[in-house]
């Protein structure tokens, strides 16, 4: 296995290819693996603590082994920098058809580094490479942008697949993600803001080359029992037909939404808690990726006669929006209209912009003024235009937008880092503490659900490598309580579904973090595994196909082992701009803010969360106290160059 | 131009003489329009299946996906949709075969199926437009490809995952593939005889109903 890695410098202006060796897949898997170790390399030359809208940063795009091979199991790009709203390590994952296109160019990997003087855009026709004037594309959003760069190159030697960003990107606002053919959003971490940092506003992509199978028929024979697997699995269906947004009941019941900036935790209104809208356009439309046997996504187009609100968005038509669309809308700004929800994913994917970080902005100035603490002409001062600040009403909050992207007033430049730092710098400018209403995890990201009863998923928020977020550690064995799971997980032990006991919940977080690093490593869709985590392992299942692509034949012990060493070095870069602890922790109303409702009240994180974070600890091999690594686990990972790294630092237990 | 390795995938080589009675094609392929999403995963194994070195090039698969937007259907009334543009398999011999000037069809006795000969193929392109449904396609270094039925058991089929919303009536659906390789044209009919019809239930629903998860604390 041999990859081909492309480092381009923004300031010089040069592109050069380079061989990705075979020890480097032996060691780093692939996809975020890789890239990783080239962030990691590159901060081995450059200063860690750089400004991370500076020439210094790296932006790196790659694809794992798996992508485009008829795995079937979707495919997923990564970029990977160092995030500017968090200061820390950062990454995000998209699909779309750009990363499968990115396949047949020949470079898998993209390295990004050093500031061009103009705005510019790459263009990546099979294994040629030019840095173009991009003057006409800057002020366009993504949607635009995309559609200008497609025509611009046509469908010779392939079709165009762009990744883009929008004004937000350009205007350096730190919760700006990058887009993956106007559609598919990779939004976590502020991607957008590193590349508009970097005067570069999009990449197109057109390949028409071959991608390498070790084993074809291995391959065959392995999607084939894949396609079956998935086609014999109930739960497939229904996630077929409603994607994450078979969430949206599910959640009601459990009183796990994020309402009114968690205020609540359960939907209000009768049509936002049904899916009658999301039947009559649940389907038909191509897939988020391609090489996928699920197809979760679907597409909308607004007739005007779903709801009053609707006819506001006639013709409209975007991809249906998802289950942290629906959060982020429906719950932490209460809108209950279906339209206007479907309107907010269009937005906020137009303009590149992390749903996430910006609607908990939003609630937070929302709940301060339902709750009197801020006045009309507070208001009317941070906006310096009409705002009500109302829940739910969606005008406004379209106005909250723009005013982030465009970082046209106090509020869009205050706000542009997302809810924490926004919140520090509204409670420093009125003299008064509003941390209360912040709603954030580690590194001041923010996510849209109800954590307080879970406490692995309240673990994920405090410790996950890019900042509060349930992707890192998908906690399926606790939020849905699968006692089956933990037992496979935990050799016959339950306490892991059992949300009353402290028990493995921090192993629980360790386990499956490492898991996901593999995904993610091979450039495959989390979902087929969710939907089976027992039957399709990571370590097991998907390893004998990434065996079969790559040649590199791993025990699934061994696997595991290369999961636990990805996350090592994510850990290890967080290390090293000075995270401990005392980093890894969530918001106040998380922690001492009892919930009031759902069928678990009255609880706060408090009551778990430092015992679990120091099971996390255990598990992982790492010091309690201080939260560093060890030598001792860094050797065992053969990370040692890691540990030298880390113990020059300072940084290292 | 290389063509030899991929017979180890690929079964049949026998040719039948140019003036012998050829029988068409019984078992055919069959695409349900505006039912695809674009996986592209049919596309992969053509092209890895009929690859002569083991890469996977999709622009020398012999299918393609192609975006229909301006074909809304029932089940499609916005006209979003994606359709999988492949051989139709033509009676024997079929236009494609016919224009030929160098005979470079020949027939697979498995399947009938009429395939290039590529040794003897001289790059023409006469049958592109010969075809007239636009499914003989040309590869970026100029070969020509035309589907062959993988020798009876086509990779495609095999490679496109079942679709719960097919036929969706009230709270049935039917499972079914987007591409079929049938002896029966008449989808209707088909869909009558074969459906394994479900009861419809969401994810979470189904979970629950297995017993793997609990709605209880």
């Amino acid at each position: 296995m041999e990859s081909r890695l492309l480092r381009v410098d923004l300031t010089t202006g040069e592109c050069n290819s380079e061989v990705i060796p075979h020890s480097v897949f032996e060691r780093w898997i692939g996809g975020s693996g890789i890239n990783n170790w080239i962030m990691w390399e590159h901060f081995l030359t450059h200063d860690v603590n750089c400004d991370p809208r500076g020439p210094d940063n790296i932006f790196v795009f790659g694809v794992g082994p798996l992508a485009g091979t008829g795995a079937g199991s979707g495919i997923k790009g990564r970029i990977t920098f160092k995030s500017p709203c968090y200061n820390m390590f950062g990454d995000s994952a998209g699909g779309g058809k750009f990363p499968y296109m990115v396949r047949f160019s020949g470079f898998e990997y993209i390295a990004i580094t050093g500031k061009a003087p103009k705005p510019c855009y790459l263009h990546i026709s099979n294994q040629e490479v030019s840095i173009l004037d991009a003057a006409h594309l800057w002020g366009k959003n993504t949607a635009e942008t995309h559609a200008l760069l497609q025509e611009e190159h046509g469908t010779y030697p392939s079709k165009t697949h762009t990744l883009t960003v929008s004004q937000a990107g350009e205007n350096g606002v730190g919760i700006a993600g990058v887009v993956s053919d106007a559609l598919r959003i990779h939004a976590r971490c502020g991607g957008g803001a590193v590349m508009g940092s970097k005067n570069l506003k999009a990449i197109a992509v057109q390949g028409s080359g071959g991608l390498p199978v070790t084993r074809p028929k291995d391959m065959l024979a392995w999607s084939d029992d894949f396609r079956k697997k998935i086609d014999s699995n109930e739960a497939v269906y229904g996630f077929k037909r409603r994607g994450t947004l078979g969430a949206v009941e599910m959640y009601q019941h459990i009183g796990s939404h994020f309402w009114r900036n968690n205020q609540g935790n359960m939907f209000r209104g009768d049509e936002i808690r049904s899916d009658n809208w999301v039947k009559k356009y649940h389907k038909y439309s191509e897939v988020c990726s391609s090489d996928c046997f699920i197809a979760c996504d679907a597409k909308y187009k607004i007739d005007g006669t779903e709801s009053e609100a609707a006819q506001k968005y006639v013709g409209e038509t975007f991809r249906r929006p998802e289950y942290l669309t629906t959060g982020s809308a429906a719950g932490a700004l209460d809108v209950r209209d279906w339209a206007e929800v479907a309107h907010w994913g269009k937005l906020t994917n137009d303009y590149g912009i992390d749903n996430q970080d910006l609607s908990c902005s939003i609630s937070f100035l929302m709940e301060l003024k339902q709750r009197d603490l801020i006045s009309d002409r507070d208001v009317a001062e941070l906006f310096g235009h009409e705002q009500s600040l109302e829940w739910g009403n969606m005008e406004d909050i379209e106005a909250c937008v723009e005013d982030v992207v465009f970082q046209r007033n106090a509020f869009g430049v205050m706000f542009r880092d997302g809810p924490y730092h926004g919140a520090l710098k509204y409670s420093a400018m009125m003299g008064k503490n509003f941390m209360k209403y912040a709603m954030y995890g580690k590194g001041g990201a923010s996510f849209t659900e109800e954590m307080r009863p879970f406490p692995t998923w309240m673990n994920n928020m405090a410790v996950a490598s890019r900042g509060a977020d349930h992707l890192k550690g998908i906690g399926l064995i606790e939020k849905f309580q699968r006692k089956d799971l933990s037992k496979i997980y935990f050799d016959g032990r339950i306490e892991a579904a059992d949300l009353s006991t402290t028990e493995l919940k921090g192993a629980c977080t360790a386990v499956v973090e490492n898991q996901v690093a593999l995904l993610n490593s091979y450039g495959v869709c989390m979902f087929h595994w969710m939907l089976d985590p027992a039957g399709y392992t990571p370590q097991d299942y998907y390893g004998k196909a990434y065996g079969a692509v790559t040649g590199i034949d791993r025990t699934p012990k061994e696997l595991m082992h290369d999961g636990e060493r990805i996350c090592n070095l994510e850990k290890a870069f967080n290390s090293r701009v000075g995270m401990r602890r005392e980093h890894d922790t969530v918001c106040e109303r998380w922690m001492w803010e009892p919930t009031e409702e759902g069928i678990y009240p009255g609880k706060v994180a408090a009551d778990m969360f430092e015992t679990v974070l120091s099971d996390y600890y255990e598990w992982r091999g790492w010091d309690k106290a201080s939260g560093l690594q060890t030598r001792a686990k860094l050797t065992e990972l053969g990370l040692d160059d890691v540990a030298d790294v880390l113990e020059a630092d300072g940084a290292l237990a | 131009m290389s063509s030899a390795p991929q017979k180890e995938l690929v079964t049949g080589s026998i040719r039948y003489a140019p003036d012998a009675e050829v029988p068409n094609v019984d078992h055919k392929l069959f695409a349900l329009r505006n039912q695809c999403t674009e996986c592209n995963v049919c596309e992969i194994a053509c092209a890895l299946v009929h690859s002569p070195d083991g890469t996977i090039n999709p622009q020398l698969s012999r299918l393609r996906i192609e975006h229909a937007p301006e074909k809304p259907s029932k089940v499609s009334p916005h006209g979003i949709g994606f359709i999988a543009e492949i051989c139709h398999h033509c009676g024997n011999p079929p236009p494609c075969a016919e224009v030929c000037p160098t005979d470079a069809f020949y027939y697979d006795p498995n399947t009938q199926a009429a395939v290039i000969e590529q040794d003897n193929c001289i790059q023409c392109m006469e049958c592109v437009p010969g075809c007239p449904f636009d499914v003989v396609f040309v590869a970026p270094q100029g070969e020509l490809l035309k589907c062959d039925l993988c020798g009876g058991d086509p990779v495609c089929v095999k490679a496109c995952a079942a679709r719960p919303e097919m036929l969706n009536e009230g709270k049935q659906y039917v499972r079914l593939p987007v591409l079929f390789y049938e002896t029966q044209p008449d989808f209707n009919q088909t869909s009558k005889q074969k459906p394994e019809l479900q009861d419809e239930v969401g994810m979470m629903q189904a979970m629950l109903e297995r017993g793997e998860i609990s709605s209880s604390a």
